[in-house]
């Protein structure tokens, strides 16, 4: 397969004869050994979760952020190269509040995506912008948030291309993943029963164990706006998950979670 | 350098001036109620003791809610507006959505402050509805300073108009008396009124009145003759 690409997979600024751009391509295919994270929006807010792969019990787990507030409206999960997300969520927040400084207004969902995905493809010749990057951002990214439209859901991947969506997961199960959302989601979604669906395919995708600790919640609703899920938070949210699990044997664990109710 | 210390200037140093500014007059007055906003300016242009122009509007419509009242140096009026347009649109095509009056006015603002060495030689006042389509107006200085206020005169009569306006919106330093918002009707007659004053004292206003009348349902317009001397 490599040896009939070699051709042309590598250069960003080249077509292939069939008219594709392989190094996009390939970075696709690396947003796809990334932590899986999911998105339900509904009427109520948005719910995010994402997996935290602790690779070492030597680690420290709150030292791995993969929701991040852009604004107080705005929430952006990420999945694939941490380093390359840095780079996109310090343009979303610069962008927000430029906007914030020009037009004393909350810039919405949809406006931040497209800034960020201004940058997302520029990759290939330098232009009068500034110079190019070497390659494509191998990440994922959510925008989550509320403006004016209400409670939104934006999913960009490493060509810069962005569409909104009502449930969306990206990362190493996302597949399964977005196949279980199609099946739970339906317009008149409660929150709560979004975080019960998120943290229940979050794990049934998740090879570890879910717990509190290698998991990262988070709501943006129009009271709260973006809320980080505490680790009480967390294990309450939880606890609620397990009787949700039909066909998964009741962890040995649950007996005392299932107590917290 | 050759040039300057020949006997072209005398062999003296000489000062040269750089005058880029001109005061062209005219006066801008609104007032804000709780559905409308209006916002009038007189059609007399002039330099000096010259009139330009008996019948140019300094109004200049920026959407479907925000009108811009625009006096002082009429190219830098004509260009900010003209700017001020353009932003509009390109707000538009980024966003997807018309520009709310509240954003106007934070965008003037900083546009104002960018020249903030080199200002446009203008005196802004800005009639919009917000959000809930009740009426607010801003008023800036030349470098961007920005004020919300519900009643304000600029331009050349700003200084005669602003106490009269004080008096009978303000209700200010008066006592027992009722304070309750403007009606249209009453609005419009006291801007109407206003410029009628401003004609009589100051001579860079007179000729006419384009007045905007904004509301939820639209931008009205009225016009009224001033004296022409």
């Amino acid at each position: 397969m490599f040896l009939t690409r070699s051709e042309y997979d590598r250069g960003v600024n080249t077509f292939s004869p069939e008219g594709r751009l392989f190094q996009v391509e390939y970075a696709i295919e690396a947003i796809k050994l990334g932590s899986t994270a999911i998105g339900i929006c509904t009427s109520e807010g948005v719910v995010l979760a994402v997996e935290k792969r602790i690779t070492s019990p030597l680690m420290e787990p709150t030292t791995i952020e993969k929701i991040v507030e852009v604004e107080k409206h705005i929430a952006c999960p990420v999945s694939g190269l941490m380093a390359d997300s840095r780079t996109m969520v310090d343009r979303a927040r610069l962008e927000c509040q430029n906007h914030w400084f020009v037009y004393d207004e909350k810039m919405s969902v949809e406006s931040v995506a497209q800034s960020v995905s201004n940058l997302a493809i520029r990759f290939g010749d330098s232009d009068e912008d500034g110079s190019a990057m070497s390659r494509p951002f191998g990440v994922a990214i959510l925008f989550a948030g509320i403006d004016e439209k209400g409670p939104q859901l934006f999913h960009m991947d490493p060509s810069g291309t962005f569409v909104q969506f009502d449930a969306k997961a990206i990362g190493s199960g996302s597949e399964g993943a977005q196949q279980s959302l199609q099946e739970v989601y339906h317009k008149s979604m409660t929150l709560k029963e979004a975080i019960n669906q998120v943290l229940t395919i979050l794990k049934q995708v998740m090879e570890e164990k879910l717990n509190s600790f290698n998991v990262e919640v988070v709501t943006v609703t129009p009271e709260k706006k973006f809320h980080m899920f505490t680790k009480e938070e967390v294990e309450e949210a939880l606890a609620q998950v397990v009787p949700l699990v039909k066909d998964d044997p009741l962890p040995s664990s649950s007996g005392s979670a299932t107590k917290v109710k | 350098m050759e040039v300057l210390n020949s006997n072209f200037y005398g062999g003296k140093p000489t000062q040269l001036h750089f005058s880029p500014y001109e005061d062209n007059g005219g006066t801008v007055v609104a007032i804000a109620g709780k559905d409308f906003a209006i916002i009038g300016s007189d059609t007399r242009l002039s330099t000096g003791y010259s009139i330009e122009s008996r019948n140019q509007t300094k109004l200049f419509q920026l959407s479907s809610k925000t009108v811009l009242g625009c006096t002082g140096c009429w190219c830098d009026a004509l260009s900010l507006a003209h700017l001020m347009q353009a932003r509009m649109q390109m707000y538009l095509h980024d966003h997807n959505k018309e520009m709310s009056s509240l954003a106007v006015g934070q965008m003037l603002s900083t546009v104002l402050y960018n020249r903030r060495f080199f200002p446009y030689y203008v005196s802004n006042i800005l009639a919009g509805l917000d959000a809930d389509g009740k009426g607010i107006l801003h008023s800036y200085d030349p470098v961007g300073h920005c004020e919300k206020t519900y009643y304000v005169a600029g331009g050349s009569a700003g200084a005669f108009l602003q106490p009269l306006l004080d008096n009978q919106i303000g209700m200010k330093n008066q006592q027992n008396v009722e304070r309750r918002p403007v009606s249209m009707e009453r609005a419009l007659n006291l801007v109407k009124d206003s410029f009628i004053a401003a004609a009589e004292r100051d001579f860079y206003t007179g000729d006419g009145v384009h007045i905007n009348i904004i509301t939820k349902d639209g931008i009205r317009e009225d016009r009224m003759v001033l004296r022409k001397d």
